[in-house]
């Protein structure tokens, strides 16, 4: 039951990085405003993975596979037998840091909050078996909250950590299935340096969230 | 390297491009020995699917030889004498699974067009426009292929490229066409269009047990062949009232099955084809599903219609009441290569279906603007242009 846990807690803590180290901050206006909840923005995701559930904990079991995996994106720290912290950067650059904690709250079940970052936000992941031999359901639960200066700014919006979570969501599942994330960014193309600029933006916008 | 590159509608030309190289541990990079044109890519060409930019290189039928592997590629090698699939798929979600491949969950990096566009984003496709993943296609001397031992499949020695190439799109996608008709032997099965893809459909319906298959086009050559070749009945719809010749042909029943592999610029005489062409061209409307109405028309009643033509948005005056009140069953899909791939190269080292006389005209890459140019306008019987990238 204890590794059982320990796997949960290393598979929960690594969707949280990919969460952090993702798309958080992923710059795009969202036409509808999701819900919210005594301040806070909430929004509900789930993705359907083809595996049990104790295989997409168990994908993250190896310690050493998994720092190897997140090493361009962040550092894992376990804080005691429940709790850890995730240190990440913006890939999108401005040094911005992410530090959240992360508490396990049973099996297939934690939740986290950013303790240092951008924008305030907590979260919760649940894993439930899907029914018809589907595999697994990844729920999550994402709430987050600007601060006064960037409402004042009308910034609210701005940001989008739903899409970040969206992103998340799609990474793992495709990590988990096929063991890597596609990307076409390098293919050759004919064009020349400033096409292929205009052509990056337009498939970072074709890219970012998505399903679910 | 040099390749196909798509400049604007109806523009293509040949540019200096660099190569690719692998990206991710289950990637391979197959050198093009041989890469079709296909219906589709009129499609793309002509503006008709969207997203398209400046500079993407156009190809998804292919065949050639692998010449480099990720570390995790397992089952291919360098020097293998490979044919691909043309849809992407990474063998590991649900989808794939099922051997559902066109519809892989993984394969398209860029979902968000097609997820608005049509409620879910379908499998990734090699050099099929961004809304497609954005990947380079095959009209170049090299191409990567990402998940390589998933797509990727060994051809029997002896078999000529410029025959085994069609196992990459337009046979499994006729195959599949007739697998969808459910057929338990001794059926009519009639076929819309008599390019690649119709052709293959009908040899396919053949083998999984129809009785008659008769091919339906205007173009007398490409009916000919498909006659002389697989031993069809024809039709040829600018001469003929389909529906009327179809209902004679089986005693009044209608086909059992009605394949369509036209697609969205599907053409016809008459009134109503003016109105289509018309509202297509002013993008009121998106696709023009001239045969598509016609196989829901013919068809017997509790029949089966199967659309392996391409569709990209929405149609006009779709017979839909016709197909309820008959209970049609229909059928569609972009095919699912890798599940029909290898039993089609067993079909063809027994010399079973012979897809070698759709390659009318090999040709060099370099006179690939031309060689599309043949194909659309179906000139000198042209079935589909071959382009040999690699210098002679
Ligand atoms: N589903 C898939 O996975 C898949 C794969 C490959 C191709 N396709 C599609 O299949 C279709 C055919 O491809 P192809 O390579 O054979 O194309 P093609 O252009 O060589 O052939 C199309 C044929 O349809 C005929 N045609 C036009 N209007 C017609 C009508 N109203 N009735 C009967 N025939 C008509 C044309 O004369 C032509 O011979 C295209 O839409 C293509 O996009 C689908
Ligand atoms: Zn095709
Ligand atoms: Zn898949």
């Amino acid at each position: 039951m204890t590794s059982n846990t320990t796997r949960w807690a290393l598979a929960g803590a690594a969707t949280v990085t990919v969460l952090g180290a993702g798309r958080v901050m992923a710059r795009r206006r969202r036409r509808h405003q999701p819900e919210r909840k005594d301040g806070w923005y909430v929004v509900h995701r789930g993705i359907t993975v083809d595996r049990p559930v104790d295989a997409v904990i168990g994908f993250w079991t190896d310690r050493e596979r998994l720092d190897r995996g997140l090493a361009e994106w962040a550092t894992l720290e376990q804080l005691d037998d429940t709790r850890w912290r995730c240190v990440a950067g913006d890939p999108a650059g401005g040094g911005t840091e992410w530090r959240a904690e992360i508490t396990v709250d049973g099996p297939g079940r934690l939740s986290w909050r950013v303790t240092d970052g951008p924008v305030a936000q907590q979260g919760r992941v649940e894993l439930v078996p899907a029914p018809q031999d589907r595999g697994t359901e990844i729920r999550a639960e994402l709430r987050w909250r600007s601060g006064p200066v960037r409402r004042a700014l009308g910034l609210t919006t701005g940001t989008d950590p739903d899409l970040g979570l969206r992103d998340a969501l799609r990474r793992i599942k495709s990590l988990i299935e096929a063991g890597q994330m596609i990307e076409t960014r390098h293919d050759p193309s004919g064009r020349s340096p400033e096409q292929e600029e205009a052509t990056d933006k337009m498939r970072e916008k074709l890219a970012t969230g998505g399903r679910p | 390297m040099r390749a196909l590159c798509w400049e604007g509608v109806r523009k293509l030309a040949v540019r200096d491009v660099p190569e690719p190289s692998i990206r991710a541990a289950r990637d391979i990079i197959v050198k093009v020995r041989a890469s079709s044109v296909c219906g589709s890519d009129l499609h793309l060409i002509n503006g008709f699917l969207p997203a398209m930019r400046e500079g993407d290189i156009l190809g998804h039928e292919f065949m050639g030889e692998v010449v480099e592997t990720g570390p995790d590629v397992q089952r291919l090698k360098v020097g293998d004498r490979v044919v691909v699939g043309s849809v992407v798929a990474c063998g590991g979600c649900w989808y794939c699974r099922t051997e559902q491949y066109s519809l892989c969950d993984n394969s398209n990096p860029q979902p968000v067009f097609t997820e608005k566009l049509w409620g879910h984003a379908p499998a990734g496709i090699l050099g099929y426009s961004h809304a497609a993943g954005g990947y380079a296609g095959s009209h170049a001397e090299y191409i990567r292929v990402p998940f390589g031992d998933v797509g990727a499949f060994t051809v029997p020695d002896g078999v000529p490229d410029d025959s085994v190439v069609f196992a990459s799109d337009a046979m499994p996608t006729g195959w599949m066409a007739a697998d969808f008709c459910g057929l338990k032997g001794g059926e009519v099965v009639a076929v819309w269009g008599a390019g690649g893809v119709g052709q293959m459909a009908a040899r396919a319906a053949q083998i999984l047990g129809a009785e008659r298959v008769v091919v339906i086009d205007r173009l007398p050559e490409r009916l000919r062949t498909a006659a002389d070749r697989l031993g069809v009945e024809t039709i040829n719809y600018a001469e003929t009232d389909v529906l009327e010749a179809l209902r004679e042909m089986t005693a009044g029943r209608g086909p059992d099955a009605c394949i369509e592999a036209v697609g969205m610029e599907s053409h016809d005489v008459g009134p109503v084809y003016a109105y289509d062409k018309a509202k297509q061209t002013a993008r009121l409307t998106t696709d023009r599903p001239t045969s598509v109405r016609q196989a829901i028309m013919a068809c017997r009643k509790g029949g089966t219609v199967s659309i392996v033509g391409v569709y990209g948005g929405l149609v006009d005056k779709f017979p839909l009441g016709a197909a309820m009140n008959k209970a049609l069953v229909l059928r569609m899909g972009q095919m699912h290569a890798q599940r029909y791939i290898p039993m089609l190269l067993d079909r063809i080292a027994i010399g079973e279906i012979d897809p070698g006389y759709l390659a009318t005209h090999p040709m060099s890459l370099e006179d690939g603007a031309r060689g599309y140019e043949i194909f659309e306008k179906k000139e000198d019987g042209c079935l589909r242009t071959v382009l040999h990238p690699q210098p002679a």
